[in-house]
């Protein structure tokens, strides 16, 4: 069976951020990127799947040259190969942009595969729409939040958590799929060191000569969304009020402090 | 232009439409506080419908959506619709959404809706922005500002969709206050029957029994207390647990105690947690790392206790009360004990 787990060589969240002032959008050239954190479940996901049914797992994410580092871990980690989606075309792109070029790669790369992969979402973003965008392109069934999966046939058989409800879904689809992995429901195995100091066989760079789409149709300029301005975000002022000294009075002042704010009710304190 | 992108005439979309989510034969509020929202962007755009999709729902829920804004109300009819399936829930509402021709189209950010909302803006060749957290309308060119959070929470960005309609937008609950309840308001229910090609089924559903069952999410609480490395222990939470029922709110963590084992990880708080925006948050023995700070700067009120005066925490609280938690806590809990009796 085929595997594409799709990831996002993400800037890290210790980096400096850095947005270009003309397009509003993160400056992701020349930084050091990782692979998001919430992918390593569905690299897990996907490898665990491999090594039950067999077949290959192939990585694919869309980013400047530095994302090689991002794909080098996850071929570490087990990966077949990896395939990075490198263009200056694709610079500043929004999620239709990039689920467009990652579902073309997919197309063209990897035509014959049965399940594609993708982390709940990603850690700079948090957008969690290349999942369904890139369904969308492929014209296939999806899913999110899945936990546990098994192959019957053509179907997939996905257990899933809906977290706001506190639900468990049992769901069949047909394949090929797209799930998204629930993030922090799987246990990444180690990335060795052997296998990821080899990495670069296991790689490779395809940029838009080799998938030849519509200009107008990648990066900034086919990007339907658009970022026209940006803010510092404001937030509340705090007060910083030091209250310290005996537990007993300092109980005290915080108990006033709670009534004040009105959150100390009857009602409550009556269970 | 995009050559994939058909052309379109965008004087011919009109109206700010929502989708309302159902939870069994309920709506579910986050939809409602999109019709709020609705109203006042239709409003500043000339009087324009204001319109709502629900899937195979009665009558009575799409009066109840008039009642909170909605002037048409689409029902979509088919026996095969009547369980929640993402591609093909994603396709009719999409098919509903092509045929009336909203400018606006909102989504409540629900884990379901997350998972709806970017395949519908894909079928109708149009963008999408996550997670607003404020919404407006430019009148002159009717181009919707979707307002939201990014790079960690750092920077709002103010995003437009101008060659697009409609214009979409997901938006998480309790974002918007829920508008009141009029039973005066008069709207109209359509019924559209959408034919679906089957390609997922629901086998099973159950809800899960979690360990602290007793305690509300922390995304949905008034107060939440939540504990950091600082408790040295598991049982720490229980004095915060305490605290959080007297105070009528919930308990949650930072990612510090999460790791550690003595909370499961739909408390965790934080950028790679939860963002909350509660009245009262109490941070104890936290001790305030960026991401942490992140997803707590929306409360309006924090309280820290900490030990060490310059944690970095305090620097970020209204009060920053000084101490340990095991003293005071519990004298704190007796004084309140004091003031209910």
């Amino acid at each position: 069976m085929k595997f594409v787990v799709l990831t996002k060589a993400a800037v890290p969240l210790s980096s400096a951020i850095r947005i270009d002032p003309k397009t509003g959008t993160l400056v992701r050239e020349g930084v050091p990127l990782t692979a998001n954190v919430w992918d390593r479940d569905a690299v897990e996901f996907a490898l665990e799947m491999r090594d039950r049914y067999g077949g290959e797992v192939v990585a694919i994410s869309m980013a400047p040259p530095t994302g090689i580092l991002a794909l080098e871990s996850l071929i570490g980690m087990g990966v077949d190969r990896a395939i990075l989606a490198s263009d200056r075309a694709f610079a500043g792109a929004d999620t239709w942009a990039t689920a467009h070029v990652l579902a073309k790669t997919i197309e063209k790369y990897v035509p014959d595969f049965d399940l594609v992969v993708t982390g709940e979402e990603t850690i700079d973003s948090t957008t969690a729409h290349i999942g369904a965008q890139t369904a969308s392109w492929l014209g296939v069934p999806y899913l999110y939040y899945v936990y546990n999966a098994e192959v019957r046939g053509r179907t997939l058989i996905a257990k899933r958590f809906l977290e706001d409800e506190g639900v468990d879904e049992v769901y069949e689809l047909k394949m090929p799929a797209v799930i998204s992995v629930l993030r922090s429901s799987q246990i990444p195995r180690e990335v060795k060191l052997s296998r990821k100091l080899t990495a670069r066989e296991h790689l490779q760079i395809v940029d838009n000569s080799k998938l030849g789409l519509d200009q107008d149709c990648v990066g900034l300029r086919g990007s339907p969304t658009m970022v026209v301005g940006m803010s510092p975000a404001a937030y509340p002022p705090r007060k910083r009020i030091v209250i310290s000294g005996a537990p007993g009075e300092v109980a005290k002042k915080v108990a006033e402090v709670l009534r004040e704010l009105g959150v100390v009710c009857a009602v409550s304190g009556l269970q | 232009m995009c050559s994939l992108w058909p052309p379109i005439d965008k004087s011919l979309y009109n109206g700010v439409w929502v989708y309302l989510e159902r939870d069994g034969h309920k709506l579910k509020d986050v939809g409602l506080e999109l019709l709020g929202k609705a109203r006042e962007l239709a409003a500043k755009l000339g009087g324009v419908e204001v319109g709502a999709v629900l899937v195979a729902a009665g009558r009575e829920l799409a009066q109840e959506a008039i009642y909170h804004g909605a002037d048409r109300v689409v029902l979509i009819e088919n026996p095969e619709l009547e369980t929640y399936t993402p591609v093909e829930y994603a396709k009719a509402i999409a098919t509903v959404v092509q045929k009336y021709k909203p400018e606006i189209f909102l989504i409540g950010a629900t884990k379901r809706g997350r998972e709806l909302a970017a395949y519908i803006a894909n079928s109708l060749t149009t963008g999408i922005t996550a997670d607003c957290t404020a919404l407006d309308v430019e009148p002159q060119t009717r181009d919707l500002h979707q307002i939201r959070p990014t790079f960690g929470g750092t920077q709002l960005a103010i995003i437009k969709t101008p060659h697009r309609r409609p214009q979409m937008a997901s938006v998480r609950p309790g974002v918007f206050p829920k508008p009141p309840r009029d039973v005066g308001r008069v709207g109209e229910i359509v019924v559209e029957r959408v034919e679906v090609e089957r390609k997922t089924r629901l086998l099973a559903r159950e809800r899960r029994v979690e360990i602290d069952v007793d305690l509300p999410p922390v995304e949905s609480s008034e107060v939440v207390v939540a504990g950091g490395r600082g408790l040295g222990s598991g049982e720490g939470f229980k004095l915060l647990a305490e605290l959080a029922k007297l105070l009528g709110g919930t308990v949650g963590a930072s990612l510090m105690a999460v790791r550690a084992g003595w909370v499961p990880h739909s408390r965790q708080i934080g950028q790679t947690g939860k963002t909350i925006r509660p009245k009262v948050y109490i941070a104890v023995g936290v001790s305030g790392a960026i991401q942490h700070i992140m997803g707590v700067m929306e409360s309006k009120t924090i309280i820290a206790i900490n030990p060490d005066p310059n944690a970095p925490i305090m620097k970020n609280a209204d009060y920053a009360v000084v101490g340990d938690y095991k003293e005071i806590i519990p004298a704190l809990l007796e004084e309140l004990r004091k003031y209910l009796s």
